[in-house]
């Protein structure tokens, strides 16, 4: 277990390369100048002239490119070009709120997920099952926008029970995660159903029942065991997606999360936060399906890394 | 069993106060986007320079309809031709730190702003002043290198405002997140969408009535107005006018609705064939329905413009009027010798508003066989291929909508940059590529004095001869929307979508 996780860490370090090349080659490709982005609407070519020297976008790209790679490698992500903050401090105000966001919205879709698929396999072809898939459905065709002014109206015009948006409480994490987590629950509701289905099918699972086995034993312990492995590759998909993707919810609720970021940086072309973004999201994948692999060996001691 | 849970778990939730509500004496106003700094001298965007002015304040400013008042200057005198100004200071100022507001400090700042190596954004402002002189301790002199009739203007806008010389000695360029003026309020905290300043009590003018302002960043507008109903934000600056008739029906909110600065236009790059003709350039003037393009793209909330620049610009003067006449529109075309159209492109950035302006006038035009193309430009590349081009040869764009206001209150600020013939891109914003020598010569002329009875004289010939030379299509002046909570006084919207918090104060 040891020696696959260094060999997997030192595999790591080629593919942080090609994503740090890839990132400042497709940022440098953007269309639109940053020099006159920064310099605002109003500013005149000489403003214009002076951003971009003083922010270094008047080199050469090769030494952009090498300054920008060593002073990664020391740690240094540089200053937004849009607030002149440090990348750092930027990305850090706003990773912990994405980080909690989306460990809640799995919670839900786990928790409605898996309950939707399991019932609906056991009860295949009957009234649980419809029932479940149309929400499942829905759930996939629901607009989280839309999902999230309407919970926003429910919740906090008409009831007053939550803040519409912000981060801070418990409360406000409720609608956010919620809403984030239904869209991915339907996912999870779908797949479960079929990975449980499959196993099923399986011959062990016949000889335990065959055995006398209790059902709710053969459907816990035998069936969604097995099916957990691709339920887990799942989880950690969806969890790598959602952690930059959540931002349509990040802002229908006024979050103060990397989605918003990444969005605002694109638009501003604020190179040092897009690259130091990119990077993470990279490296959050990269982490996420180690953690996955390794979660396969709780869900499965059968499987063994050598 | 979701909804269940859901509900079980925000029934619990009503045990508790929910804390995101602010206490009464705090006032949380909610706008569409990010600040971008705290540096008013490097800040752009006009949220983020309306929002400074809680904390700092400029030697001139604005009151609520966007007049030149002075703040911490007391009065000013000029000589004939615009190249001295002495500016006499307001005693007894301090800035937050306790340091001493005097013409020292003013210096240290002006100089500041002006020099090239600081890069600071907002230097065009005061870059035509040659030389600060502290005459005492509360009279500074400003030698100009060239006549500017519009320095107090300049002076006046965000730009230009005052920071703590003890503090920019301490912080450096830091000084963007530890601001320190002499405003209402003292900085607090600038968080990632949140900016918070708490009362100052030794404000000059006496404190402000109530503690805390917080400005929240909040993208969606939905979400903006829920704001609003549940009380968690007091005032919402540009409101979107669709959205209006949900606040009218509550009476505790209410909704405010005042004429802008900001004025629409096509610009029609006079460099492209056929929009070198003048009678083309006007033809095109008569097709369009400005009463329409109100309704349609601000929902009503906008008025026809009579001029280059709006009615509420100083020196505004009723320029005339282009009526909307398609009859006169396609004599014109045929005199110019295009009876049968022509085919050509509408630039402008991609938002719904623009996109709707852009379909509008592609539909008005075609009554008069002109073929439009709608051509929507996300920001950063607009930036490249309107305004960062080479020179004015490489110019592609043939007709751009977009609208202007003169953050200096200023008609200086309003023309200028977008119709003095030198001031093509990439230098400036002229991107009608408009060059008329008398125009031209009355734009100069106005800045080369500051006797205001001859600046105006000028530009009214400058408006005249702009609307007669139609190098835009002129359409409409827009109207400004801001809600608030019906127990909210002494907050304002500004005409430049800017807004003035200072005597913000809760009705028991």
């Amino acid at each position: 277990m040891l020696s696959f996780l260094i060999k997997r860490l030192l595999g790591m370090i080629p593919v942080v390369l090609m994503v740090m090349v890839a990132v400042f080659a497709f940022v440098h490709m953007l269309p639109g100048d940053p020099a006159r982005l920064v310099a605002g609407p109003e500013a005149t070519a000489q403003d214009v002239a002076a951003v971009r020297s003083a922010l270094g976008l008047d080199k050469p790209l090769p030494q952009q490119f090498l300054t920008y790679v060593n002073n990664t490698i020391h740690g240094d992500f540089g200053l937004s070009l849009k607030t002149r903050r440090p990348v750092v401090e930027e990305i850090g105000m706003r990773l912990m709120p994405t980080v909690w966001l989306t460990l809640f919205a799995m919670i839900w879709s786990v928790a409605i997920g898996l309950l939707i698929g399991v019932v609906s396999a056991v009860k295949r072809g009957r009234w649980p099952d419809y029932g479940g898939m149309i929400l499942a459905v829905s759930g996939i065709s629901f607009p989280p926008f839309w999902l999230g002014l309407l919970l926003i109206n429910l919740f906090s015009v008409r009831l007053g029970w939550l803040p519409t948006g912000g981060y801070g409480t418990w409360q406000h994490f409720l609608m956010p995660s919620f809403t984030l987590g239904l869209g991915v629950a339907a996912v999870m509701a779908r797949f479960t159903r079929s990975a449980f289905i499959e196993i099923a099918r399986e011959d062990y699972v016949r000889t335990a029942r065959a055995k006398g086995v209790p059902e709710r034993s053969v459907i816990w312990r035998h069936s969604l065991r097995n099916a957990l492995i691709p339920i887990i590759t799942m989880v950690g998909l969806q969890f790598g997606f959602l952690l930059g993707g959540s931002i349509v919810i990040e802002s229908v609720f006024a979050w103060p999360g990397v989605g918003r970021l990444l969005v605002d940086s694109v638009s501003y072309r604020d190179y040092p936060v897009i690259q130091a973004l990119v990077l993470m999201f990279s490296l959050q994948f990269i982490f996420i399906n180690l953690l996955v692999d390794i979660l396969y060996v709780f869900a499965n001691p059968e499987i063994r890394y050598q | 069993m979701t909804l269940k849970s859901l509900l079980l778990s925000s029934a619990l939730g009503v045990a508790m106060l929910v804390p995101g509500l602010a206490s009464a004496k705090d006032l949380t106003v909610a706008i569409q986007n990010n600040l971008t700094g705290l540096d008013p001298t490097n800040v752009n965007d006009t949220l983020s320079q309306t929002s400074l002015r809680l904390i700092y304040q400029g030697l001139f400013g604005f009151d609520k309809d966007m007049k030149l008042v002075p703040l911490l200057a007391e009065s000013y005198e000029s000589n004939a031709d615009a190249t001295e100004f002495t500016i006499k200071l307001r005693e007894g100022v301090k800035f937050h730190d306790g340091t001493d507001f005097n013409a020292e400090a003013v210096k240290i700042n002006l100089d500041r702003l002006r020099n090239p190596d600081n890069n600071l954004s907002r230097r065009s402002l005061v870059s035509m002043i040659n030389m600060v002189e502290v005459v005492d301790d509360l009279t500074v002199r400003l030698v100009l290198d060239a006549p500017f009739g519009a320095m107090i203007a300049s002076l006046a806008h965000p730009g230009a405002m005052i920071i703590s010389p003890a503090a920019l000695e301490k912080y450096g360029d830091e000084i963007n997140r530890h601001p320190v003026g002499t405003g209402a309020f003292v900085f607090d905290n600038w968080a990632a969408d949140t900016l918070t300043v708490t009362r100052n009590d030794d404000y000059w003018k006496g404190p402000a009535k109530v503690d805390r302002v917080v400005i929240r960043s909040v993208p969606e507008s939905g979400a903006r107005m829920a704001m609003l109903q549940t009380g968690e934000a007091q005032f919402v600056p540009n409101f979107p006018p669709e959205l209006m008739q949900v606040i009218e029906k509550n009476p505790d909110l209410k909704v405010d609705i005042s004429p802008s600065i900001v004025e629409y236009y096509v610009a029609m790059n006079n460099n492209k064939e056929p929009f070198g003709n003048q009678k083309v350039r006007q033809a095109l003037n008569h097709a369009v329905d400005k009463d329409a393009f109100c309704q349609i793209v601000f929902s009503g909330l906008c008025s026809p413009a009579d001029s280059i620049i709006p009615k509420d610009l100083s020196f505004h003067v009723t320029a005339g009027e282009y009526e909307f006449d398609l009859e006169r529109a396609r004599e014109l075309m045929a005199e110019a010798g295009y009876a049968d159209g022509f085919e050509t492109e509408i630039w402008a950035n991609s938002n719904t508003e623009s996109l709707r302006a852009m379909q509008f006038l592609q539909q008005q035009l075609a009554q008069i066989n002109v073929d439009v193309n709608v051509v929507p430009l996300e920001a950063g590349v607009a930036a490249q291929r309107i305004w960062s081009i080479e020179s004015a040869e490489d110019a592609e764009v043939q007709m751009y909508y977009g609208g202007w206001s003169s953050s200096t209150g200023d008609a200086d600020w309003g023309i200028r940059p977008l119709l003095l013939g030198e001031n093509a891109p990439p230098s400036m914003f002229n991107v009608a590529y408009y060059a008329d020598e008398e125009l031209d010569a009355a734009i100069t002329g106005a800045i080369g004095t500051a006797d205001p009875t001859e600046r105006a004289k000028y530009y009214e010939t400058a408006q005249k001869l702009a609307w007669d030379g139609a190098p835009w299509i002129f359409l409409g002046v827009a109207d400004l929307v801001a809600a608030q909570t019906a127990d909210v006084t002494g907050v304002h919207m500004l005409p430049d979508r800017g807004f003035l918090l200072e005597d913000a104060a809760f009705t028991e």
